[in-house]
C-alpha cells in the first residue's frame, strides 16, 4: 500500500506539473496576443509554437502516466506469480515434512498425498500460464496446425475444471446447436485448450457463492463458430470491456482483490485467438450481472 | 494447552498446519479471511495465545488485520506468514504490529520452534533476554528491569503495559522489546542497525523507516511533548539515545 501510495502521490505531481505548464502556455499566449495584437504575423507563428508546446506537454504527461500504471501492473503481476509458486511449494513442503516427522495413519497419509497432488498441479499450471503468456508476446510464432473438433475439445476442458474445483454438471452446464455438431477448426490444439480453459477458469473463479456457468458451442454461419462461455458472477463494468484482455491488466477495486489471479488469463486467450484468425470479446451488464465471453474461430 | 488462531485462505496450508499443531497438542481453530478473524477476537473476545497470520487474504489483508487489532487493544502475539520475504514486506509487518514473521515456504520445525518462543515469551519477559543462562536459573522476580520507572511514568515488562500518570497503555510485544532494549542501554547511544539486529532479529543493510514509526509510538507513550522528546533522543545519522532523567 505504501509503495501505491508514494506512486499515486507522484502520479498527481506529474498531473500537476502538466496542467500548470499548460495553463501557463495559455496565459503566455493570451496575454502576449492582448499586448501585441498588432503584429499579425508574429501572433500566427506564435499561435502555433504555444499551441505545439502545449501538445508537446500533454502527449509527454499522457506517456509518463501511462508508464507509470504499466510499472503498478507489473508489480501487482510479480506479487501474484510468487504468491502463486511459493503457496503450493510451501503446502507440499508442509505435507512432506509431516509424514517425515509424525505418525499418519493410512486414511491420512493417502489424504495428504491427493494434497500434494492437487499443489503441483497448481504449480504446474501457474508455471505453464507464466510460459504460454511469454509465448503469446512473440506476435510471429508459427502454429503447428491441425484438425480440431470444436465441441470435442472444449467438453474436455469442461470436464477437467470440474474436476479441478469439485463441481456438479448443474454448476458446469454445456449445449451445442446442432449444426455445430462435429465442427473442426485448424489449429493448435494444445493453445486452443488453453484459451478455452482459461475462460472456464475465469468463468468459475468470479461466480460469487453459486457457480452457475453455461457454455454454448454454436455456428456463427457457414465460416464462424463460436463457443460462449456465459457466467452470473461479480461482471465488467463496461469501461474496463476491452481493457481486460490488456497483459496483467486486472480490473481494479474490491471484487478483484477477492480472487487471485495474475492477469494473463485473458491476454492467453486473445492473442491465442487472434493467432488463429479468430476475435474474442466480452459482454456484461455491468458489475453484479455476471458476463459472457465469446470466442469466434474460423471454420476448417 | 494453548490456543492458536490460523488466518488462512489456503485450505491446504491451513489444514497441515492444524494437523501438526493439534499433534504438538495446541487447540487450532482456522479461519478464511479477516473479517471473521476481526469478529472472533474483537466481538466475541475469544481468547487465543497466539494467531499464526497469512498476508494475502482475500478482501481485508494481514498487515490491516494486525494494525486493526492493535489499534482496538487486542494485543495477543501474532506471528506472520508471507509469501514476500523482502526486508521491506518484513519490516512492514513489525510495524503492523506483527510479533515474529516467517516466509513461506517455511519448515515446519523452524515454525513450531517460533510458536513455542512466542508463547514462552510472556513469561520470560520479566528475566534479561540478553544473558540466555539466567533463563533457567535466575527465577527471582526481583532480577533486572521486570518494571522500570521514570518521571512519573511506570512500564511493567511483564504485564506488557505502561503507566503514565493515570493513563494506562498497552504495548504490544515489539513495542515492549524495543522499549526494554533501549532502557537498558540507558545513556549510550544505540544504531538502528543494532536495533534491527537486536532486537528484530534482523541483519539487514535496508535504511528503514520502520524503526522510526516505533519511536514515534513510543515518544507518544512517554513523552510529554512528543515534538520535542525529553527521554527518547534522536541522534543524528546514528540512531536513538534513551535517558530517563
Amino acid at each position: 500500500m505504501r509503495v501505491r501510495g508514494r506512486r499515486r502521490k507522484s502520479v498527481a505531481f506529474f498531473v500537476t506539473l502538466g496542467s500548470l505548464l499548460v495553463a501557463l502556455a495559455i496565459a503566455l499566449n493570451v496575454g502576449w496576443i492582448i499586448l501585441n495584437w498588432r503584429e499579425v504575423a508574429l501572433l500566427v507563428f506564435g499561435i502555433i509554437f504555444f499551441l505545439l508546446i502545449i501538445f508537446g506537454l500533454v502527449l509527454n504527461t499522457t506517456f509518463l502516466i501511462r508508464e507509470i500504471r504499466r510499472n503498478e501492473q507489473h508489480d501487482a503481476f510479480i506479487n501474484a506469480v510468487t504468491h502463486e509458486l511459493k503457496t503450493p511449494l510451501a503446502s507440499i513442503r508442509l505435507y512432506l515434512e509431516t509424514l517425515k516427522t509424525r505418525d499418519v495413519d493410512e486414511a491420512q497419509r493417502r489424504d495428504f498425498y491427493n494434497i500434494m497432488l492437487a499443489d503441483s498441479d497448481r504449480l504446474l499450471q501457474t508455471v505453464e500460464q507464466v510460459l504460454r503468456a511469454g509465448r503469446a508476446g512473440h506476435r510471429r510464432r508459427r502454429i503447428s496446425k491441425s484438425l480440431v473438433n470444436v465441441g470435442e475439445m472444449v467438453r474436455e476442458c469442461l470436464e477437467l475444471t470440474r474436476v479441478r474445483y469439485g463441481l456438479s454438471e448443474g454448476n458446469l452446464t454445456y449445449s451445442e446447436s446442432a449444426d455445430a455438431h462435429d465442427v473442426k477448426i485448424a489449429g493448435d490444439a494444445d493453445e486452443l485448450r488453453s484459451a478455452f480453459s482459461n475462460l472456464l477458469d475465469n468463468a468459475v473463479k468470479y461466480s460469487d457463492d453459486e457457480v452457475r456457468v453455461s457454455v454454448e458451442v454454436a455456428t456463427v454461419d457457414e465460416k464462424r463458430v463460436a463457443v460462449k462461455v456465459a457466467d452470473r458472477g461479480i461482471g465488467i463494468p463496461s469501461a474496463q470491456r476491452k481493457r481486460i484482455f490488456k497483459r496483467f491488466y486486472r480490473v481494479p477495486g474490491l471484487f478483484m482483490a477477492r480472487v487471485k489471479g495474475t492477469g494473463l488469463g485473458l491476454f492467453i486467450v486473445h492473442s491465442v485467438v487472434q493467432k488463429h484468425g479468430g476475435r474474442v470479446f466480452a459482454e456484461s451488464a455491468g458489475l453484479g450481472h455476471g458476463s459472457t465471453f465469446t470466442i469466434q474461430l474460423p471454420r476448417a | 494447552m494453548s490456543a492458536v488462531l490460523i488466518v488462512e485462505d489456503e485450505k491446504h496450508l491451513a489444514h497441515g498446519l492444524r494437523f501438526n499443531l493439534e499433534a504438538e497438542g495446541y487447540t487450532v481453530d482456522i479461519v478464511g479471511a479477516a473479517e471473521p478473524a476481526l469478529s472472533l477476537l474483537l466481538e466475541q473476545r475469544k481468547l487465543y495465545d497466539a494467531v499464526i497470520l497469512d498476508v494475502m487474504l482475500p478482501g481485508m489483508d494481514g498487515f490491516s488485520l494486525a494494525s486493526n487489532l492493535r489499534a482496538a487493544g487486542q494485543f495477543v502475539p501474532i506471528l506472520m506468514l508471507t509469501a514476500r520475504g523482502q526486508a521491506e514486506d518484513v519490516l512492514r509487518g513489525f510495524e503492523a504490529g506483527a510479533d515474529d514473521y516467517l516466509p513461506k515456504p517455511f519448515e515446519l520445525s523452524v515454525l513450531t520452534a517460533r510458536l513455542h518462543a512466542l508463547l514462552r515469551r510472556r513469561e520470560w519477559f520479566h528475566k534479561d533476554r540478553s544473558d540466555p543462562r539466567e533463563v533457567d536459573t535466575d527465577v527471582s522476580p526481583a532480577s533486572e528491569a521486570k518494571v522500570f520507572s521514570f518521571r512519573d511514568i511506570t512500564i511493567d515488562f511483564e504485564s506488557l503495559e505502561l503507566r503514565s500518570g493515570v493513563q494506562t497503555i498497552h504495548l504490544t510485544l515489539m513495542e515492549a522489546d524495543l522499549l526494554r532494549y533501549l532502557v537498558r542501554h540507558e545513556g549510550k547511544v544505540v544504531s538502528r542497525s543494532s536495533i534491527l539486529e537486536d532486537v528484530w532479529g534482523l541483519r539487514e543493510d535496508t535504511d528503514t523507516r520502520a524503526i522510526d514509526n516505533f519511536i514515534v509510538r513510543l515518544r507518544k507513550y512517554i513523552e510529554n511533548e512528543p515534538s520535542q522528546p525529553q527521554h527518547l533522543l534522536t541522534v543524528r545519522g546514528v540512531g536513538y539515545r534513551f535517558v530517563s532523567g
